[in-house]
C-alpha cells in the first residue's frame, strides 16, 4: 500500500466508513510509516473534538429552541382560539343582516313600485260628467279590452 | 372538546329567503280607505318608431287606439290620498292636474279631476272606476305631437 492509498483508507476510517479487513491492511502500512501514522494520530484527534463541539454548541442553542417552540405553541393555541370566536359570529351574524335587509326592503319596496310598468286590472270606468271652459271634450269608448279615453281638443289647437 | 360547526347554521339562508319573501309578497301596506292615485304623462308623436318599455301592457293598446308611432314617458307621479283629500300633480308645458278622491262603495274608487294650463280650465270631470282601473285623458298640445295621461287608481 502506497502513502495515496493510505491517506484514503485513514480519512475513510477517521468518518468510521473503513471496512475491518482494510483497517487490518493499513495498520499494517501504518506501523511502517512514520509520516502515515502521523496524519493517522492527527486525525483520529480531530474527529472527538468536533463532536465534542457540535454537543456543545447544541447544548447552548437548547434554551433557545426551547423558547422557539413554547411561541410555536401559544401561536397555535391563539389561532384556535380566533377561529372559535369567528366561527360563534358566523353562526350568528345573519340575525343582524336579515334585520337590516329587512329594513331596506320596507323602506324601498314601496318606492320600486313607482317605476313598475302599468298594469291596469280594468278598463270599466264611469264618466260622471265632464266639461270644459276652454275646450271641446270627446269621450271616446272602443269596447271593453281598450281604457276608455278623455280627449281634450283645444280650440284652435287640436 | 368538539369545536363548533365553522358553516354555521344551516338552516340561517333559508329563513332569511323567507322573511324575505314574506316582505315583498306584503307589499306596501295602504288602509282601505286609501287611494293612491298614479298619474302618467306620456308623449305621443309621430317621431320615430319607439315605444317607451315603462308603458307595461298598455304599449298595445295604445297603439291600436291612436295613430301615433312612438310613445314616450315624460313623467309618472303616485300620491296616496284620503277620502276628501285633493292631490297636485305637476304636468309638462305648466300644466297641472288636481285630483280628489271622493265617497265610494266597496272596491269603487270615485275622482273628481281638474286639469288646468295655468288660468284655463282644460277639463273638469268625475270618474267612477275599479281600484285597479285605468282611464286616458288626452289631447293637449306638447312639442310636435299631443300629451297622454295615463289615470289610475288603486
Amino acid at each position: 500500500m502506497d502513502c495515496g492509498t493510505a491517506l484514503g483508507k485513514i480519512l475513510a476510517k477517521a468518518d468510521g466508513l473503513l471496512p475491518r479487513e482494510e483497517a487490518a491492511e493499513l495498520a499494517g502500512h501504518l506501523a511502517g510509516c512514520p509520516a502515515c501514522a502521523a496524519e493517522d494520530a492527527a486525525l483520529s484527534a480531530t474527529g472527538p473534538l468536533l463532536r465534542a463541539l457540535t454537543g456543545i454548541r447544541a447544548m447552548e442553542k437548547a434554551p433557545a429552541l426551547d423558547a422557539m417552540w413554547t411561541r410555536v405553541r401559544a401561536g397555535i393555541g391563539e389561532s384556535r382560539e380566533a377561529r372559535r370566536r369567528s366561527s360563534w359570529i358566523a353562526r350568528w351574524v345573519w340575525i343582524p343582516a336579515t334585520v337590516a335587509v329587512a329594513i331596506l326592503a320596507l323602506l324601498f319596496y314601496p318606492a320600486r313600485t313607482d317605476r313598475s310598468p302599468f298594469h291596469p286590472s280594468s278598463f270599466d270606468v264611469a264618466v260622471e260628467d265632464v266639461e270644459s271652459d276652454v275646450a271641446t271634450v270627446a269621450l271616446v269608448d272602443k269596447g271593453e279590452d281598450l281604457p276608455r279615453v278623455i280627449w281634450i281638443i283645444e280650440d284652435a289647437k287640436s | 372538546m368538539p369545536s363548533p360547526d365553522p358553516r354555521g347554521r344551516p338552516g340561517a339562508p333559508a329563513l332569511f329567503f323567507l322573511l324575505l319573501l314574506a316582505l315583498l309578497a306584503a307589499g306596501p301596506s295602504e288602509a282601505a280607505d286609501t287611494v293612491t292615485v298614479d298619474v302618467g304623462a306620456v308623449y305621443a308623436s309621430n317621431e320615430g318608431t319607439s315605444i317607451d318599455p315603462a308603458l307595461g301592457t298598455i304599449q298595445g293598446k295604445l297603439r291600436s287606439m291612436f295613430n301615433y308611432t312612438s310613445y314616450r314617458m315624460l313623467d309618472r307621479k303616485r300620491r296616496p290620498l284620503s277620502v276628501g283629500e285633493t292631490g297636485e300633480f305637476e304636468l309638462p308645458d305648466r300644466r297641472s292636474m288636481r285630483a280628489t278622491v271622493l265617497p265610494a262603495r266597496g272596491d269603487k274608487v270615485r275622482l273628481s279631476i281638474r286639469i288646468s294650463d295655468g288660468p284655463r280650465n282644460l277639463l273638469t270631470t268625475t270618474l267612477g272606476l275599479r281600484r285597479g282601473g285605468m282611464v286616458l285623458v288626452g289631447g293637449p298640445p306638447h312639442q310636435a305631437g299631443v300629451l297622454i295621461l295615463i289615470i289610475s287608481a288603486e
